[in-house]
C-alpha cells in the first residue's frame, strides 16, 4: 500500500498529467522567487566592501553553478533508477534534465568569465574549478548526442544512462576543487554546516534567487518530461484521451 | 568443459595476443599515428629545441590519448560482429571478467608498444635521457587507465556505425584529469624535479579506473549487445 | 566457490580499490602538485629558479611604486612571515589594491624578484557592505595593536 505513489510515479500517463498540473504552479512560484531575489540583490542589497557592484553577478553565478551539479546529480540518478529498476519513465527524466543542466552550465561559465574579468584580471584561468566546470560541460554534451546515437531510442537511454553514471565522479571533484587545490576561485560561501560568510541583506536575494533557479529547473523540466513523454508514447491510447481532456 | 576464472582470463588474453600478432597492422597502425602526430608539432610550432623540451610533455600526452582511442575503437567491435563475444558470454564466465581480460590484453599490446616507443619521440623532442625511465612509468600508468576509459567508451559505442567521432566525445573529457597528471609528472621529469605528486595521482586514477571501469563496461556492453 | 563467496570477495575488491587510490591521492596531496609556492617557501630556497611557477600572499601595505610613464609596478607579497618582491609590466586588475590577495605567475630572477607576466587578483568568500568592513576594522584596530592578525593566507 506505502508504495503506490511510487508505482504510480513510473506510469507515463500519470506522470503526464502530473508534470502537466504542477507545471504552471512551479512556474509562478520561480518567477515570483527569482523576481524577488534579482531585484533585491540587484537593488537593495549593500555594495561589497571590496568588489563594489561587481559582486552582484554572484546572484546569477552561484545558483547556476550550484544547479549545473544539481541537475547533473539528478539526470544520473534518474538515469541510475531506469538501468536498475527499469522503469522507463526514468530515461525520459534524464532526458529532459541534461539540456537544462547543460544551460545552467553554460551560464556559470559565462557569468564566471564576466565576473572574473574585472576582479581577477582575467576571463578564464586553467585553473581547477574551472577546468572541471567546462568537462562537467563536455559531459552533458557527451550524453546527450550518446542519446541520439542510437536507432534503437531504448539502446540510446540505457547507454546515456552508463555514460551520465560514470561521469558522477565528476561532481565531487567540481565541488572541493577550491579545497583541495590551490585554486584562484574563491571557496564556498554557503556552506552547510558552517554560518555564511555574507550578512542577512546580501544572503537572502541569493537564497531566493537558489529556490527560485530550482523550482524554474522543476518547471522547465515538467514542460520536457511531457514534450518526452508524448514522443515516447506516441503509440499508446491514453496520448489521445489525454490530449482531447483539456 | 569447466574453466576456472583464472584459467579463461588466460584463455581470452593468449587468444587476443594470437590474433594480433598474426594481423599486426590493427597494432602498429596506432603507433605510426603517435608517431605522425607528434612529428607534427616540431614542423608546426617551432624546431628550436628549448622550445621543443617545453612542449614535449604536452606533445606526449595528447599523442598517446589521442592514438589509444584509435587503437581501442575496434576493442569489441570485431568480436561483437562475428558472435565471438556472445559466446564467450555463453560460457558462464562473468562479462566483467571477460571485459578484464580483454582490456588487459589490449594495454598489453598497445599501451606497453606505445610506451616502449615514447623514449624515441622523446629524445626526437631533444628530451634528457635521464628522464625517460620517468616518462615511460607516467606513460604506462596513463595507457592503462586510458585502455579502461577508452574499454568503457568502446563498450558504449560498439552498436554504432560511426562509433569514432562518439568514442572521443565520451573518452576525451573522462581523460582529461590524466592528461593534466600526466603532462605535469612528464614536465617534472624533463625539468629534473620531484614528479611523485602527479606520479601519486596518476597511480590513484589508474586503481580508480581499473576496480570500476570494469563493471561499468560490462554493463555497458550487456545494453548494447542485446 | 559459493555465488555468496563470489559476491564478497568482489565488494572486497571495490572497497580496498577505491581505499588505495584515495590513499594515492591523500599522498600526492602532500607534494606540491600545482607548482604554488608562498613566500616563506621562496625565502627557503624551495622555489625553482628560471621556471614557472605562482606565487600568492597580500600586497605589503605602501609597497607599491608605478612608474609615471609606463605601466611598470613593483610591490611587495607577504604571507606574514616571509616577504618577496615583485616586479610587472601590464595591466593589473581592478580588485588589486594594498592589502589584497594577489597570486602572480611567473620566474625568480637571480636577485631574489620574482618576475610576473601575470597578476591575478583573488577575492575571498567574505561579502559585506563597507560600513561593516569599516566597523570591523575598527574595532579589530581597537582590540589589537597590530593588524597582523587579519586572515594570512589568501589561499584559505
Amino acid at each position: 500500500m506505502k508504495w503506490t505513489w511510487f508505482h504510480k510515479l513510473g506510469s507515463p500517463p500519470y506522470v503526464y498529467r502530473l508534470a502537466r498540473s504542477i507545471g504552471p504552479w512551479l512556474y509562478a512560484l520561480a518567477a515570483l522567487t527569482i523576481g524577488y531575489g534579482v531585484v533585491a540583490g540587484l537593488f537593495f542589497a549593500p555594495a561589497d566592501y571590496q568588489q563594489g557592484d561587481a559582486f552582484r553577478i554572484i546572484y546569477v553565478h552561484a545558483p547556476a553553478a550550484w544547479m549545473s551539479l544539481s541537475a547533473y546529480t539528478t539526470m544520473a540518478l534518474a538515469g541510475a533508477v531506469a538501468l536498475i529498476w527499469r522503469i522507463k519513465i526514468g530515461h525520459a527524466v534524464a532526458a529532459a534534465c541534461a539540456p537544462i543542466g547543460a544551460s545552467f552550465t553554460l551560464a556559470a561559465l559565462i557569468t564566471g568569465s564576466l565576473w572574473g574579468r574585472p576582479m581577477w584580471g582575467t576571463f578564464w584561468a586553467w585553473d581547477p574549478r574551472l577546468t572541471s566546470e567546462l568537462i562537467l560541460m563536455f559531459l552533458y554534451f557527451g550524453v546527450m548526442s550518446l542519446r541520439q546515437a542510437f536507432d534503437d531510442p531504448a539502446r540510446g537511454d540505457r547507454t546515456a544512462a552508463v555514460l551520465a553514471i560514470v561521469g558522477v565522479v565528476n561532481v565531487p571533484i567540481i565541488h572541493y576543487s577550491v579545497q583541495w587545490w590551490n585554486s584562484l576561485h574563491q571557496g564556498a560561501t554557503v556552506a552547510k554546516f558552517a554560518k555564511p560568510s555574507m550578512p542577512g541583506s546580501m544572503l537572502w536575494p541569493l537564497l531566493s534567487v537558489l529556490l527560485g533557479f530550482m523550482l524554474f529547473f522543476g518547471a522547465v523540466l515538467c514542460t520536457r518530461l511531457r514534450a518526452e513523454v508524448l514522443n515516447r508514447e506516441r503509440q499508446s491510447s491514453w496520448i489521445k484521451e489525454a490530449l482531447s481532456s483539456r | 568443459m569447466n574453466v576456472s576464472t583464472a584459467g579463461a582470463v588466460q584463455i581470452i588474453i593468449r587468444r587476443e595476443l594470437r590474433l594480433s600478432f598474426r594481423r599486426p597492422d590493427q597494432l602498429i597502425q596506432p603507433l605510426m599515428f603517435f608517431l605522425i602526430v607528434t612529428t607534427l608539432f616540431p614542423l608546426a610550432l617551432s624546431p628550436q629545441l628549448s622550445v621543443l623540451r617545453d612542449i614535449a610533455p604536452g606533445v606526449l600526452w595528447v599523442g598517446a590519448l589521442l592514438s589509444s582511442l584509435l587503437a581501442v575503437e575496434g576493442m569489441f567491435r570485431a568480436d561483437a560482429d562475428d558472435g565471438t563475444l556472445e559466446q564467450l558470454v555463453l560460457s558462464g564466465h562473468s562479462l566483467t571478467v571477460i571485459v578484464i581480460a580483454k582490456t588487459c590484453a589490449h594495454w598489453l599490446l598497445s599501451g606497453v608498444a606505445l610506451v616502449l616507443v615514447a623514449p624515441v619521440m622523446a629524445a626526437a623532442l631533444s628530451v634528457p635521457a635521464e628522464s625517460f625511465w620517468l616518462i615511460m612509468a607516467s606513460l604506462a600508468l596513463g595507457t592503462l587507465t586510458l585502455s579502461w576509459l577508452g574499454a568503457i567508451g568502446a563498450a558504449l559505442t560498439v552498436g554504432l556505425k560511426r562509433g569514432s567521432v562518439m568514442l572521443s566525445l565520451i573518452v576525451l573529457p573522462l581523460a582529461m584529469p590524466l592528461l593534466i597528471f600526466g603532462a605535469s609528472a612528464t614536465d617534472r621529469a624533463i625539468h629534473g624535479d620531484s614528479a611523485a605528486g602527479p606520479l601519486y595521482l596518476l597511480g590513484a586514477l589508474c586503481l580508480f579506473t581499473s576496480t570500476l571501469a570494469p563493471f561499468a563496461a560490462s554493463a555497458a556492453l550487456r545494453i548494447t549487445m542485446e | 566457490m559459493t555465488p555468496r563467496r563470489k559476491r564478497l570477495w568482489v565488494v572486497l575488491g571495490i572497497l580496498g580499490g577505491v581505499a588505495a587510490s584515495v590513499a594515492l591521492a591523500v599522498m600526492a596531496s602532500r607534494e606540491n602538485i600545482m607548482f604554488y609556492f608562498d613566500p616563506t617557501q621562496i625565502a627557503d630556497g624551495k622555489a625553482p629558479q628560471h621556471k614557472r611557477f605562482r606565487v600568492g600572499g597580500m600586497v605589503v601595505k605602501g609597497s607599491v611604486q608605478r612608474n609615471p610613464g609606463d605601466l611598470q609596478v613593483r610591490f611587495v607579497l607577504s604571507d606574514f612571515a616571509h616577504e618577496v618582491p615583485v616586479k610587472y609590466s601590464g595591466v593589473l586588475p581592478d580588485l588589486f589594491r594594498e592589502g589584497q590577495g594577489v597570486i602572480a605567475h611567473g620566474t625568480l630572477d637571480g636577485g631574489g624578484t620574482f618576475v610576473a607576466d601575470e597578476v591575478l587578483a583573488k577575492h575571498d568568500e567574505k561579502y559585506m557592505p563597507p560600513e561593516v568592513a569599516a566597523s570591523l576594522k575598527n574595532k579589530r584596530a581597537a582590540s589589537t595593536p597590530k593588524p597582523a592578525a587579519t586572515p594570512g593566507n589568501p589561499q584559505t
